[in-house]
């Protein structure tokens, strides 16, 4: 069930759509449902961000979007208005894991590159384009490096370029910044912005930060604890580009009280089903 | 069900090569110097139970005792390396250099040294022996990483202690291990020894039996060494499991 | 200080020296230890045949080696990607590892002879068993998360396996492979034993009749210093490949 709405009656389909997705693990009787009943839209060239208490479903989610488990079978997942069967949604969505799971045995050029290799393009072309961006990341002069030798903010805009450089439509981000220090992260929440404004990709973004939910997305998602739903869509009204300052702003504390409110509900259903 | 799934499948495929073995040496009528067939070997070690028994009885003896003396060396050698460093820096280039030399090549000089007798077979044993397990003990002992020593000198832990309650059990997997790969070594490395020059024993069964061209008396005597060694294996196994259950 | 006494040419330089000095020193009967002099006179008075003897043992070696891990690589990947083969067959070869195949020596004699191929055979097989269960093993390592990110952008089965197993395998291959080349190489001496002319397992055995102990040292020496140079070739195959940490 979704509270607010999302755009309707526009004759452009939704970029992404899920209708009435779940998804059971297991067997009877051991079987536990991660996610049920999801309903969600996604339209071209919004920033959309997901949170949610832990073990809500939400990496489950974004496994499914990108291709790598199936819904379950009463479910559907539309991709540009076309339903998607088991496993025709690989290669579709530039999916980027919480870990940067960069290849220790390629350079960070390379490692930036891999995506484009897979989809066929000559490793000249794909070094070319991956160049042009290292100076927007940040990573001039580390093409050469390998990733052990770069700091975890680094490794993880190694990540990021990867995942840009995969020119798909929809990006999914599962918490890119959780490993990150504060500072760090506010510093990336900016850059990204940035970079989202200049490419004008849409983007699915998961964080367990409210701040950084309200701060970067068009519309908050948040999640029920599991099985996970979507208990509310709020859509955020804030100035783009969004100003740092805006974080200690009265509209933005509304929102954020409201939000605080229902995940705090959530958080606790998890710790009671977590105690004995 | 667990058990069958693993053994079934390794079963069924020996008893299919002995299958097409048999099939192919009695078919094609394969002269037994060439390939005897199974059968025939089986009838071999039947009929000569008694020798190739007390052969094994030897073989088995002096690997065993050159297991223990060389792991239990080891073993011993690798703690001392541990809390005292200069021991350590001392036999480094002694072990560098024995590792690099195969110790198939020390068979002759263990002849020359002890003779003909279990004690030349029982030293190349505890030789390959000691190299694995000291290389893998002394890697397993070292493991535990600063802070966790750090920790427990924090407690008022002596040298002792540390080692006690922490590097013997942390190393213990790597020592198994070691322990294993040890245990094969020494029964290959008897046999070798026993073809070189042996009283008894089943390497010298093979010996005699190819300078008198009784083949089948070689595979017989291989297989039954085959099968002592798939046996001890699965000792192992067995140990291993009981000691490192939480690996 | 440690590193440079675990380099080959640390170690054999302070044991050379040690050896000089010690022999002398503690009266060491020549039976038992010949002092160094002693050992490079009789060197020098072999040399041919030992330096004929060292590359003949050496071609066998690498030939067995590269034949044993070139099949051991293939036979891994086909097992690691058809699971039934796998079953059936890998407790096998793990099994094999334990198994007396040199006992095996006087049969591939006869197979094939007194010949370069046989000794190659005998290498080639002790070499084939190891590789291939450590290239299964590598190649099952692969990092499922790094997996799933591949099937994402949607690599097909081929680009996996490219890109993400092969390079995860290299680490466990190459101890496989190290593995594999010590085990050729004793292959090869004792391959040599059963018959050859040429060889430095053929001088070896010599010696051993003759009772020299001089010339068994040299020979020991010789093949520690085959053993060193073969192993310190595949390290540097590891550096230059093999060369980072995993993630």
């Amino acid at each position: 069930m979704i509270a607010g709405s999302s755009v309707t009656g526009s004759a452009k389909p939704a970029l992404l759509e899920l209708v009435g997705v779940s998804k059971r693990f297991g067997r009877a009787p051991q079987e536990t449902l991660a996610v049920r009943d999801l309903d969600i839209a996604i339209q071209p060239g919004e920033f959309v961000t997901l949170i949610g208490p832990s073990g809500c479903g939400k990496s489950t989610l974004f496994n499914m979007i990108a291709g790598l488990l199936p819904p379950d079978a009463q479910g559907t997942i539309l991709f540009g208005g076309e339903p998607q069967g088991d496993g025709k949604l690989l290669g579709k969505v530039s999916f980027m894991p919480q870990k940067d799971l960069l290849f220790p045995w390629r350079t960070v050029l390379d490692n930036a590159t891999l995506a484009l290799e897979i989809e066929g393009l000559p490793r000249r072309a794909a070094r070319q384009r991956a160049e042009a961006l290292f100076p927007e990341f940040g990573l001039q002069g580390f093409e050469r490096h390998y990733p052990h030798q770069l700091s975890g903010g680094m490794r993880q805009r190694v990540a990021l370029m990867r995942t840009f450089l995969f020119e798909r439509d929809l990006i999914l981000l599962d918490e890119p910044f959780g490993a990150l220090d504060a500072l760090t992260r506010a510093i990336m929440q900016r850059w990204l912005l940035d970079i989202w404004a200049r490419h004008r990709r849409t983007v699915l973004f998961i964080t367990h930060d409210i701040d950084e939910a309200i701060f970067l997305g068009d519309r908050v998602l948040v999640m029920t604890a599991r099985p996970g739903t979507i208990t509310l869509d709020e859509r955020i009204d804030l100035p783009r580009p969004r100003d740092p300052a805006v974080i200690t702003s009265e509209p933005f504390m509304g929102i954020k009280r409201r939000l605080l409110a229902i995940l705090e509900q959530e958080s606790l259903k998890s710790f009671a089903v977590a105690r004995p | 069900m667990r058990l069958w799934a693993t053994v079934l499948p390794p079963c069924a495929a020996i008893l299919v090569l002995l299958a097409v073995w048999q099939a192919a040496t009695t078919g094609f009528r394969v002269p037994d110097y060439i390939l005897p067939d199974p059968l025939a070997i089986i009838g071999t070690i039947g009929s000569s139970a008694g020798s190739l028994g007390s052969a094994l009885g030897v073989t088995v003896e002096e690997a065993m005792l050159g297991f223990a003396i060389g792991a239990g060396i080891a073993i011993l050698l690798a703690i001392l390396m541990v809390l005292v460093p200069p021991v350590e820096t001392a036999l480094v280039p002694v072990v560098v250099a024995l590792n690099a030399v195969p110790a198939v090549a020390f068979v002759p000089l263990a002849l020359i040294w002890f003779g003909l007798g279990i004690w030349s077979k029982v030293g190349i044993a505890a030789l390959s022996v000691n190299l694995v397990v000291l290389l893998n003990a002394l890697g397993g002992l070292k493991a535990p990483d600063a802070a966790a020593i750090d920790l427990l000198r924090s407690y008022g832990a002596r040298p002792l202690g540390v080692l006690w309650r922490l590097r013997l059990p942390a190393a213990m997997p790597a020592i198994v291990t070691g322990l294993r790969i040890g245990l094969s070594r020494s029964t290959i490395a008897v046999i070798v020894a026993e073809m070189l020059g042996a009283y008894t024993g089943i390497g010298q069964i093979i010996y005699q039996s190819t300078a008198q061209v009784d083949y089948l008396t070689v595979w017989a005597a291989v297989l039954v060494a085959v099968i002592a060694s798939l046996l001890l294996y699965a000792v192992l196994v067995v140990i291993d499991r009981k000691l490192v259950w939480w690996s | 200080m440690k590193a440079i006494l675990g380099s080959p040419l640390g170690a054999g330089a302070v044991l050379a020296l040690a050896w000089l000095v010690l022999v002398p020193l503690l009266h060491v009967p020549p039976l038992i230890l010949p002092s160094l002099p002693a050992i490079i006179r009789d060197a020098l008075s072999v040399w041919p045949a030992l330096a004929a003897g060292f590359l003949r043992t050496l071609l066998e070696t690498v030939l067995g080696f590269v034949l044993g891990a070139a099949l051991g690589v293939g036979c891994g990947v086909a097992f690691a990607y058809a699971r039934w083969l796998e079953r059936a067959i890998l407790p096998l070869f793990v099994a094999s590892q334990t198994v007396p195949v040199i006992a095996f020596g006087a049969i591939v004699v006869i197979w094939f002879g007194n010949t370069l191929l046989e000794k190659v055979m005998i290498a080639f097989y002790l070499t084939f068993f190891p590789v291939t269960v450590n290239t299964i093993r590598g190649l099952r390592s692969s990092d499922p998360e790094r997996l799933a990110l591949l099937r994402s952008f949607g690599a097909s089965g081929w680009q996996r396996f490219v890109k993400l197993a092969l390079p995860s395998a290299a680490p466990v291959i190459i101890i496989g492979l190290k593995l594999g080349i010590s085990l050729s190489l004793a292959g090869a001496i004792v391959g040599e034993w059963f018959g050859a002319t040429v060889g430095l397992g053929v001088m070896l055995l010599q010696s051993l009749y003759d009772e020299q102990t001089a010339r068994v040292w040299v020979l020991i020496i010789a093949c520690g210093l085959l053993g060193a140079l073969l192993n310190g070739a595949i390290s540097l195959a590891e550096r230059r490949f093999v060369w980072w940490r995993p993630a």
